[in-house]
């Protein structure tokens, strides 16, 4: 083929050329399904063995639970359960309404399969293996079936967790019975529900797209026929792409809050955090282990410089485990302010120095200013430190097989939930090798934990979280940074929805604004 | 001596060649004098986080506060420290290995060769993220890595070479001769090799330097608080919308080193080597 190049064909391309930057931004305002990014992939589908929300907010879209969480709120109404009735404090009856069916063939719901789901909990996976999130059903005795639909759930004691951070969330998930045997150890990247939404594709470290069941009988249908979930570890890139019109919501950093406000068409989305971000330390590891050695280092780090320097002074600075807000927090915990000659003090009564030290955190702008922060205030006093920056898949990954043993220090952001119980669960001595990365033992800290979730007095429940927090105090395996805030934009067509932790995201509840 | 002002002069005589001349010394004084006349690029001022160019910081500063301008420098003297100490580690054993091979031939010939080819099969990133993934990352490494990938280029060059001079009748002579085959190498091989392995050596330096900046751009090179143009790119890249200046003056910066050195490489491949330069 010949193409001849007048002056008119010219125009004619280069006009088209012209216009060519644009069509993006018209397949973006003719997009009718949301395109979201979120910071970390998925690691594990199974509810128990989930690493994080990202697995857990796919699994409350995906699986039906007995009881869900209602839109943005901490308030449940039944879901696959047609009928919850309270016998005792200890004792609940369920019924579960008929023709609930799993995909991928898998057949209808039945009693069966909450005794199998909860019984996991209990007695641990195939091998017996106890399940990471076990805690978070640790009041459950047991799971009687009582007829197709109907069953009785016992509890050791009462408890005021369970329903809020075991049932009613992603460890809640009721699976198929048949789907798990069958599918054996794929069940960490297959999830078989019969919830709103189905797990459609997922394509490591690039994408998975969430669509509508139309097989779902529960009362909460999704709103959406897909939502495509891009995975973006940076949120400054996240945020880029969506000045670019490529996202229709993402998570951003605090700094770029100003430019945020001024983006068109967007709704900039403001949640105070309840999470924890803090620098463990590995009191088995080294020179870690002498206790000085951990003071001076909390003396020594400028967190207030940290907050300013890496948070852009968007956020308030932590000074323990539970945030205002929640039950428990010790609103009286210590402050450490930087000292060096203190930390230089100790660091002699040690007898210690020329000390080096991992430091080891995810690879995104903000954690990578906190190490970098870290890393000068140490150096001020004679302590090297090297940063070891991860990206998110290796990172989580040290929460199994014991991978955390060689961590010395950790940057650490972990999520909330809105029972303390959930937060202090990972700093038990049944976490180390697991996602207790300090390695931490304490007995008392352990029998206090259980004391918690055995008690249902409000008063009685917070003097035991704050007598916990001491102990974690004392022992300076935690350096406390921030409770977070959690900034959102959205395009103004498009109604996210969360629960009020900012974390926990309700993709069946996603909506057209 | 009087070679060198020769081919400088030849250089100088065109356009290309004194352009090339000129960023390169531009870039070497920025990256030997940016220092002294700078703060200490690793001292954080958290209050001055980016500040916009001024007296106190020619350049401005980054996201911690850093001074941009020593940051920079060092960063640039960084990437060239590496390129050139990776250009001659690969040049030397490249060439020696190449040598061996062309004038040994034979299966010691075959041998290198299969190597060369295995080394050349693989992409230079995914190459680099493997080894990486072996060794950890850090400047040792990255030398390692990158030395690898360019020893095969120099090789092939002087195994070529030494593949044409074996058969000539002067070495035929000296074989006949009984002379030692060091000696020959020494006395005929490696000054006829030397010549077009200086071209390719300098062709190659503006690779490494990029190479380097990607691979920091990507976390996987110079580690904190060490700058390097890449990390310098990427820290500016992710807070563009708070300054733009981090980024513009490291991304500058870049393309004044590399596009310098491929001038000066280009022109030194027409004052040396005329007949592959009007290959072109």
């Amino acid at each position: 083929m010949r193409m001849k190049l007048d002056r008119r064909t010219f125009l004619a391309g280069s006009s088209a050329l012209a216009i060519l930057p644009y069509a993006r931004f018209a397949f973006a305002a003719a997009r009718t399904n949301p395109i979201i990014a979120l910071d970390t992939d998925i690691g594990n589908l199974d509810p128990g063995n989930r690493v994080g929300t990202t697995e857990g907010n796919i699994i409350r879209s995906v699986c039906q639970t007995l009881v869900r969480f209602e839109p943005g709120k901490l308030t449940w109404t039944n879901d696959a359960a047609k009928e919850i009735k309270q016998i005792s404090d200890t004792e609940f009856d369920f019924e579960l309404n008929p023709g609930q069916m799993f995909t991928g063939g898998y057949g209808e719901m039945t009693a069966d399969d909450v005794k199998f789901s909860f019984d996991r909990y209990i007695n641990g996976d195939k091998n017996g293996k106890k399940l990471t999130y076990a805690d978070d059903m640790e009041a459950l005795k047991s799971v009687e079936v009582t007829g197709k639909y109907t069953g009785k759930l016992t509890l050791k004691h009462p408890s005021a967790a369970l329903w809020l951070i075991g049932i009613c969330d992603a460890s809640g998930a009721i699976l198929s019975k048949k789907a798990t045997e069958e599918l054996g150890d794929k069940i960490a990247t297959t999830l078989i529900g019969s919830g709103p939404m189905v797990l459609r594709e997922w394509r490591p470290k690039e994408q998975f797209v969430l669509a509508a069941n139309p097989d779902y009988k529960g009362p909460y249908k999704a709103h959406f026929e897909e939502i495509t979930g891009k995975i973006i570890p940076e949120h400054k890139t996240s945020f880029l792409s969506y000045q670019a019109k490529e996202l229709d919501f993402t998570a951003f950093d605090a700094d770029q809050l100003d430019t945020a406000k001024g983006l068109a068409d967007t709704k900039v989305i403001d949640i105070p955090g309840i999470d924890y971000t803090w620098i463990g330390i590995n009191v088995e590891k080294g020179d870690l282990a002498d206790l000085k050695v951990r003071q001076a280092i909390r003396w020594a780090i400028d967190i207030d410089a940290i907050i300013q320097g890496a948070y852009s002074g968007a956020t308030s600075r932590a000074k323990t485990l539970l945030a205002p807000g929640l039950l428990g927090n010790w609103a009286d915990a210590p402050l450490y302010n930087r000292d060096v000659a203190k930390a230089q003090q100790l660091l002699s009564e040690a007898g210690k120095s020329n000390l080096t030290f991992t430091f080891t955190c995810l690879n995104d702008a903000t954690s990578l200013a906190v190490a970098q922060i870290v890393q000068a205030n140490l150096a001020e006093v004679g302590i090297t430190i090297n940063i070891n920056a991860m990206d998110s898949g290796a990172y989580w990954a040290l929460g199994a097989d014991n991978a955390s043993k060689d961590l010395e220090l950790t940057l650490i952001p972990y999520t909330s939930k809105f029972d303390p119980s959930f937060q202090t669960q990972w700093f038990l001595a049944s976490q180390i090798g697991l996602w207790n990365w300090q390695r931490w033992n304490s007995p008392e800290f352990d029998k206090l934990h259980q004391e918690g979730l055995e008690t249902l007095d409000k008063a009685k429940r917070e003097e035991i979280y704050i007598k916990m927090q001491k102990l974690l105090d004392e022992s300076v395996s935690c350096i406390w940074i921030t409770h977070g805030r959690n900034f959102f934009v959205d395009a103004t067509w498009l109604k996210p929805m969360f629960l009020p932790n900012g974390k926990d995201w309700q993709f069946e509840f996603f909506d057209k604004a | 001596m009087s070679e060198a002002i020769w081919a400088l002069k030849r250089i100088c005589s065109e356009r290309d060649g004194r352009l090339g001349l000129a960023f390169t010394i531009a870039i070497l004084a920025f990256a030997l004098l940016g220092p002294l006349v700078s703060p200490d690029p690793n001292v954080l001022d958290i209050k001055a986080r980016f500040a916009a160019p001024g007296v106190a910081h020619l350049l401005g500063t980054d996201n911690l506060g850093r001074d941009l301008l020593a940051r920079t420098s060092v960063g640039t003297r960084y990437a060239l420290t590496l390129a050139v100490l990776i250009v001659v580690i690969s040049s030397v054993i490249g060439s020696l290995i190449g040598i061996v091979a062309g004038v040994a031939g034979g299966w010691v010939d075959r041998a290198v060769t299969a190597v060369f080819d295995i080394v050349n099969a693989f992409p230079p990133l995914i190459l680099a993220f493997a080894l990486i993934a072996l060794y950890g990352k850090g400047s040792a490494t990255f030398v390692f890595l990158v030395t690898v990938v360019f020893i095969p280029q120099f090789g092939r060059m002087a195994r070529a070479r030494a593949r044409t001079l074996r058969n000539l009748s002067f070495i035929e002579a000296e074989r006949m001769l009984a002379v030692h085959p060091v000696t020959i190498v020494v006395r005929h091989y490696l000054p006829n090799v030397a010549g077009p392995i200086i071209v390719l050596a300098s062709m190659n330096l503006p690779v490494v330097i990029a190479f380097e900046a990607s691979l920091s751009f990507l976390g996987f090179g110079v580690q904190p608080p060490k700058s390097s143009l890449g990390t310098l790119i990427k820290d500016g890249f992710v807070s563009i919308n708070q300054s733009w200046w981090p980024t513009i003056t490291a991304a500058l910066v870049l393309a004044v080193a590399t596009l310098g050195a491929t001038l000066l490489g280009e022109a030194l491949r027409r004052v040396i080597d005329p007949k592959s330069a009007g290959a072109r």
